[in-house]
């Protein structure tokens, strides 16, 4: 793990630990609805500071809180055209079956790359810091899926090249 | 026909769609008053901020890291709908991030626990943090016209092998990256030192830097 990875990591790790602390609530604008807050914006009384933590200006994740849900943001560093392609597949991939994740969200917010949707009923039925270490684990596997197919892609690439050109040879 | 076409043209033209009639109803839970959870802040202007700094700047010069560091969280210019500008609001930062980047990695520690176990030093570290959070953010977001769009538009050279010149791409971000390891770094020894709960009063305080 490169030297700057790990607080980076960390500090979402404590971020995310502080932040996941949920309750039940109710919809004030809706009778018998139950919405995550962090979504409805209906009462601004209950939506916390979002916190934006970042290694450098490609890589950050932000965190907004609120009283039953939290939305977690990545953005994914991509350093070039091949890796913005390969991070766009990578998340659709990933959101077109977002039910199975449960706290995924089906479509990043603006700026980002994707985006968690955990509310009070997740953090009941599942492990805080399982979930916590589930969002680590994710950020630190894709930055390596990432530049693995890159590899893949170049290597490929090379191959196609050389065979395309040795009939000319 | 004169229905449809009288429907198609409100359709066409009007944006009721986007209206939320609810925040037009006054008791709606939207227009909630939250004047009530902002305490009332000092006003600060950009001038004493540059006082500040050079008096910071002096206690620094002087090997008081702590005290600088003391100094610039005793008074930190809080966002009151207008007042503090935001000119103001970005020196404050500028000079807690100094004081932070010149402050050796051995040496935090000491520090925020002389910070800590001082009078009002929880305080003071809840305010550091709101900086480090503040100083991630601002960092991270592209000036207007800046580089690192969502989309790269810029051709870059690109690490393929076939060219060895040129600079890595994300070489611009090489002091941005340097600047933001320092503060995580310090976010990491403040929660060390302070505990979650300091991150917890971050996100529930309205008073935001």
């Amino acid at each position: 793990m490169s030297q700057s990875l790990r607080p980076y990591l960390q500090a979402v790790r404590s971020t995310l630990t502080a932040a996941l602390c949920l309750s039940n609530f109710a919809s004030q604008t809706a009778e018998r609805h139950n919405v995550p807050e962090v979504e409805a914006r209906t009462s601004p009384e209950v939506l916390l500071t979002p916190l934006t933590i970042a290694r450098n200006e490609n890589e950050r994740v932000l965190i907004e809180p609120s009283i039953n849900s939290v939305r977690v943001s990545i953005r994914i560093k991509q350093a070039d055209e091949i890796e913005h392609i390969l991070v766009h597949k990578f998340t659709r991939f990933l959101t077109q079956r977002a039910e199975s994740f449960f706290i995924l969200r089906r479509k990043p917010i603006k700026g980002y790359d994707i985006s968690f949707l955990i509310t009070n009923f997740h953090t009941e039925e599942m492990l805080k810091h399982k979930l916590v270490d589930f969002i680590i684990q994710f950020m630190e596997e894709v930055d390596k899926e990432i530049s693995e197919m890159k590899l893949f892609l170049n290597a490929r690439a090379r191959l196609v090249a050389e065979s395309f050109l040795v009939e000319f040879d | 026909m004169s229905i449809i076409r009288e429907h198609t043209q409100h359709t066409l033209t009007d944006v009721w769609r986007t209206i939320n009639i609810d925040a037009l109803q006054e008791d709606s839970s939207v227009n909630f008053d939250t004047s009530a959870l902002r305490p009332p802040v000092p006003e600060i202007s950009e001038a004493d901020v540059r006082a500040l700094t050079s008096r910071v700047r002096q206690l620094l010069r002087g090997g008081d890291a702590e005290g600088a560091l003391r100094a610039c969280l005793e008074s930190p210019v809080y966002e009151n709908g207008g007042s503090n500008t935001e000119a103001a609001k970005e020196a404050a930062l500028q000079t807690v991030v100094e004081v932070l980047q010149s402050i050796k990695a051995s040496d935090m520690t000491p520090v925020l626990r002389g910070i800590y176990a001082s009078e009002g030093g929880s305080e003071a570290l809840d305010v550091l943090m709101k900086y480090l959070y503040k100083g991630m953010a601002a960092a991270s977001t592209v000036p207007p016209g800046g580089s690192a769009p969502r989309t790269p538009t810029r051709v870059t050279p690109q690490p393929t092998g076939f060219s060895q010149m040129g600079p890595r791409p994300g070489a611009s971000s090489e002091s941005t990256g340097a600047a933001m390891s320092v503060l995580l770094s310090w976010h990491e020894k403040v929660v060390e030192v302070a505990g979650l709960g300091c991150i917890g009063r971050v996100m529930t305080d309205w008073r935001r830097v």
